[in-house]
């Protein structure tokens, strides 16, 4: 149907509503607000410029949570993506119970972040968790929780990450591997491919303009990642597991640093929109 | 239908199994089956009991009010993104406009971006205009995060959805709102209703925004742990099991039920193919 300029507007008034207020509003006041000394416990505010954020970025630990969080991301995402294709490609084919199976394994997403924390801190340790139980099956020593080594901490944070959000990928992925045509899994099996091609050749084109959506989602996300951390972590030992968004909070809520806090946040959302215009890019590309 | 290979078969069990032993492993000691892992090799102890459920309420006096709470804030929010996300996708898909793929793209941006990015100036706004410790508050600031990525996947529903159902109303003398509720709405249905469920998800494990805005008058059920732990008190893990499962249980109750709706859940690469 043909919508008038006057329809547009009363469909979009309330999510603009919504959104104006409580999304992109505050992002935006935040921003400016970062330019200048204002935090809510002042009444003095004065133009600042970019201050704010040459602070932020000469700060050794905000470099520290960069680069956790760098590592955090280029790690979880593509074994997130690939482990929860792996999983959607066994589950393509339907079969007696597959969509109550599906559910199944979304389980560990349901999970809240902060529960996964408070779950993962005692399966990793403790004399009841699955770690030494696992260990002391295979007559190995106990050994320390990993959340507490400053080589493995991170490794740990990423395990987790991957474990809650891959099924979660599965769920997204399957739809776009069902609706390939079976003609095309035909075609490929009289020509005599093998698994692997079959995975190349006709998945992945298929799936490809989804794979990049949830691996945008993905992305953001992970640069973004505080929940599990928080519980798990705190950050440390050290800044082991320090991430960006951690640091905001920190400054922001805990040290009560709000210009710090806002503008270290205001550079985690500079990255995600990167990351976004390069996706509407590529999108764009694959489209034509 | 085909025949699954046994192979197959073996291959989605173990991925399953693998992926659900550590929520077993809390499930088991939520009921009081615990391992001990000092003898070798490692023993099970403690006959099922149902007491550690009952301790919850001991460690937290607060915490079945605060599932209530929890409960509340998620069906209003997700009510309320679906409700203005709808209008808003319809208004998309049916617009022809130069940069109409990229406005639904810069949506999965937004639903992309974390909350810590802009929750800090929402903290500070939201105690100016009184919102703060307010149910209303919560919800709002909830609806608002996940409204975007419903935008996106109601989108790609209406998208697919031939126009000419619509076409049809309009010659009746349909209205806008009719043609909204009583033909697009119907016929999308599946998608709205996994849409909800996604969305309730999402805001039953929310923590930053209900973590921000407030400070401990409403509280849901990630901030209730959340503080419990931070604030260095140690838990028995059967109780803090527990607690993980009984928190569990609602959204896995949900997605049992709502299994085959949602199948319809699918982000829709705009301009992409069909990936219903």
């Amino acid at each position: 149907m043909r919508l008038t300029r006057r329809d547009r507007l009363l469909l979009f008034a309330p999510l603009a509503i919504l959104l104006g207020g409580w999304l992109v509003g505050p992002a935006l006041v935040g921003l400016g607000a970062t330019l200048t000394t204002y935090s809510p416990l002042t009444t003095a505010v004065a133009f600042a410029g970019w201050q704010n954020y040459t602070d932020v970025l000469h700060d050794p630990q905000f470099g520290e949570a960069a680069r956790n969080v760098a590592i955090f991301t280029l790690v979880a995402v593509p074994l997130e993506l690939g482990l929860g294709f792996g999983v959607a490609y066994l589950l393509r084919r339907p079969f007696r119970g597959r969509s109550w199976w599906r559910g199944l394994l979304l389980l560990p997403w349901l999970v809240s972040p902060i529960a996964t924390g408070v779950m993962w801190h005692y399966l990793f340790g403790g004399a009841t968790g699955i770690l030494n139980f696992v260990l002391g099956w295979l007559g190995q020593p106990e050994v320390a929780s990993p959340i507490g080594d400053v080589r493995l901490a991170l490794a740990a944070t990423i395990a987790i990450e991957v474990w809650r959000m891959a099924p979660f990928v599965t769920f997204l992925l399957l739809p776009g591997l069902v609706a390939i045509p079976e003609e095309r899994w035909e075609q490929a099996t009289l020509v005599g491919a093998s698994w692997f091609r079959r995975i190349v050749n006709v998945a992945l084109p298929e799936v490809a303009p989804l794979m990049l959506t949830v691996g945008m989602l993905l992305t953001g996300l992970s640069l973004g990642a505080f929940d599990t951390i928080l519980i798990l972590t705190g950050g440390g030992p050290g800044t082991a597991t320090l991430t960006p968004a951690l640091y905001s909070y920190d400054r922001a809520f805990v040290t009560n640093d709000w210009p710090s806090g806002a503008a270290s946040a205001w550079l985690i959302a500079g990255c995600v929109a990167v990351v976004g215009t390069v996706y509407i890019r590529v999108s764009a590309r694959w489209s034509r | 239908m085909v025949a699954l290979r046994p192979a197959r078969i073996i291959a989605i069990a173990a991925v399953t199994g693998a992926f659900l032993l550590p929520l077993a492993w809390t499930g088991l000691a939520a009921v009081g089956v615990l391992p001990d892992d000092s003898t070798r090799p490692p023993s099970w102890t403690g006959p099922p009991t149902l007491d550690h459920i009952a301790e919850i309420g001991v460690a937290e006096p607060t915490f079945w009010q605060e599932l209530a709470t929890s409960t509340l804030a998620a069906i209003l929010a997700a009510c309320l993104t679906v409700a203005v996300a709808f209008p808003a996708a319809f208004a998309l898909a049916r617009s022809r406009f130069r940069g109409g793929r990229t406005a639904t793209q810069v949506f999965l941006v937004l639903a992309s971006l974390p909350v810590m990015a802009y929750v800090i100036p929402l903290a500070d706004l939201s105690s100016r205009v009184h919102l703060i410790d307010t149910f209303a508050g919560i919800t709002l600031a909830e609806a608002a995060v996940t409204a975007p990525l419903a935008v996106f996947v109601l989108h790609g529903a209406v998208a697919q959805l031939p126009p000419e159902w619509e076409e049809a109303a309009v010659i009746d003398g349909a209205g806008l709102v009719r043609i909204l509720g009583g033909v697009v709405l119907p016929l999308i249905a599946p998608s709205v209703a996994a849409t909800l469920v996604v969305m309730f998800v999402l805001d039953w494990n929310m923590l930053l925004v209900p973590l921000v805005l407030t400070s401990g008058a409403v509280k849901t059920v990630p901030v209730a742990l959340s503080d419990f732990f931070t604030f260095e008190r140690e838990l028995d893990w059967p109780t803090a099991a527990a607690a993980l499962m009984v928190s569990l249980a609602p959204l896995a109750v949900l997605v049992g039920v709502f299994h085959r709706v949602l199948e319809s859940f699918a982000l829709q690469a705009p301009g992409g193919r069909d990936i219903g």
